[in-house]
């Protein structure tokens, strides 16, 4: 019973991974620059270090891109308060 | 600042600060390994490079939780804090080794799937002697990992910072996962006296750092009440504020910073845009109010920072009034100009 729990994790795991390696390959070459005002014309360097977030945390990342997202302003009291 | 993202913005400072991780880090599994080899000859090297960076990694945890608290208590540990990251990426990756010499040590031998041999190969998970402490390793690197993976600024802005907050928050999951995980452990391998003793003193001390800072940080925080002129709320007198410095009050549900720049004031919200750092503990360096934490920076009179990066604050109208200061409470939206007071001004 552990023992195939155990195992469907780690198919499981591998699977997410290896999803989330293909797509953070294309989301550091492309994506990235669509979400982020900030990312296109970054070096190499930069999309490699985000790379391997990208691949833990994909589902998240493709949801931003498929819907065009751009970085969000933190909501505080004053800036709320404001309007602005 | 965010005007293009780089790897790893580099300077000086810094670079010492790495290097000297890295010196560390050498030297420690230097001696570890050369110590351990001389005192122990029956143990095999594989042995002593998952010991050495099994405590190696816990020991640099310590030490960044208690960064955070000890910086709170003296400004002196600041520069500690700005380069926390570095410190926490390293730290992963000398659990990495230790992870992973363990996987293939304890694991990858046999014909069973590696991961299935870890979390599997002990069922034991009901008793305390004989609990499969690697399971609670695995699980805090795997916490280890998220954070250093989102440790780039890349990541704070496009998690926004209460979400990048709340994760980062994990650490603390992770250090208890890996209290239990070595307390365990020790109850199975060789019962260590010394870990023993060091693991027990170094929960006592981030527990006991993480209480006193909280008392520390308490007060200070109620509403800021004052006499009101116009709709200006009275928040201290010119003469509080260090030139180039700042007074922090409570105003609209948050901390305002009220700066002094030569011969004017100007007031911005208190919290910086990068990482909520207190922009108002920091100084106003070339005309720029600039953050203790990272040094983001921002014009005083417009909360903007300066050209080519694209940060804002809000602002707040001030007015003098012999030689009182008087701040609007109604926040002005983040980036637009507000007048700076002259000090010697209306009476
Ligand atoms: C996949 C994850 C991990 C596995 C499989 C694992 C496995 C092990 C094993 C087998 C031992 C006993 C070693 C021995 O006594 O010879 C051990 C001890 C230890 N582990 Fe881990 N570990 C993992 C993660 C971690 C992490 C993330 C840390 C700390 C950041 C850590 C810190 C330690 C420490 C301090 C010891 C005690 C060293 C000693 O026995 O002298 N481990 N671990
Ligand atoms: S919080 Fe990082 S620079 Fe202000």
């Amino acid at each position: 019973m552990l023992e195939q729990i155990a195992l469907w994790f780690s198919y499981a795991l591998v699977l997410y991974a290896a999803i989330g390696l293909l797509f953070a390959v294309a989301f550091v070459l492309v994506g990235v620059n669509r979400v982020d005002p900030a990312a296109p014309g970054s070096k190499p360097g930069f999309r490699v270090m985000i790379l391997p977030g990208v691949a833990a945390l994909w589902p998240l990342m493709l949801l931003r891109w498929a819907g065009g997202k751009q970085p969000p302003v933190e909501r505080s009291a004053h800036r709320r308060g404001s309007a602005g | 600042m965010s005007a293009g993202y780089q790897a790893v913005l580099w300077n000086r400072q810094k670079k010492r600060y790495d290097l000297t991780i890295l010196a560390g880090i050498l030297l420690y599994i230097g001696l570890f390994v050369g110590l351990g080899a001389a005192l122990r000859p029956e143990a095999t090297p594989e042995t002593l490079i998952i010991r050495a960076f099994g405590t190696l990694a816990l020991l640099m945890l310590h030490v960044i939780l208690s960064v955070g608290p000890l910086a709170r208590l003296d400004r002196r540990f600041l520069p500690l804090l700005y380069n926390r990251r570095h410190l926490g990426v390293s730290m992963f990756l000398c659990a990495l080794v230790h992870g992973a010499f363990s996987m293939i040590q304890f694991h990858a031998l046999g014909d069973v799937n590696p991961l299935v041999s870890l979390l599997a190969g002990n069922p034991q998970y009901a008793s305390i002697s004989a609990f499969p402490f690697q399971t609670l390793g695995f699980v805090a690197l795997g916490i280890l990992f998220l954070m250093a993976a989102t440790s780039h600024d890349f990541w704070l802005a496009n998690l926004s910072a209460p979400v990048w907050k709340a994760l980062h928050m994990l650490v603390y999951v992770a250090y208890l996962l890996l209290v239990l995980h070595v307390a365990l452990g020790i109850l199975q391998t060789e019962r260590n006296l010394v870990l023993i003793g060091l693991l027990v003193g170094g929960f006592g001390w981030i527990v006991t750092l993480h209480l006193v800072a909280g008392f520390r940080e308490k007060p200070g925080d109620a509403p800021h009440r004052g006499d009101v002129i116009d709709g200006y709320l009275h928040a201290c007198a010119v003469a509080d504020i260090k030139d180039k410095r700042a007074r922090i009050v409570c105003i609209s549900g948050e901390r305002v910073a009220i700066f002094r720049n030569g011969d004017t004031i100007s007031a911005v919200s208190n919290a910086c845009q990068h990482q909520n750092g207190p922009l108002g503990e920091g100084r106003i360096v070339d005309g720029c109010i600039t953050c203790p934490w990272h040094g983001y920076q921002y014009e005083p009179e417009t909360g903007a920072s300066p050209p080519p990066f694209t940060e804002k604050i809000p602002t707040f109208n001030v007015r003098v009034v012999s030689g009182e200061v008087y701040v609007d409470p109604e926040p002005n939206p983040a980036g637009q100009r507000a007048e700076p007071a002259p000090i010697r001004g209306s009476s």
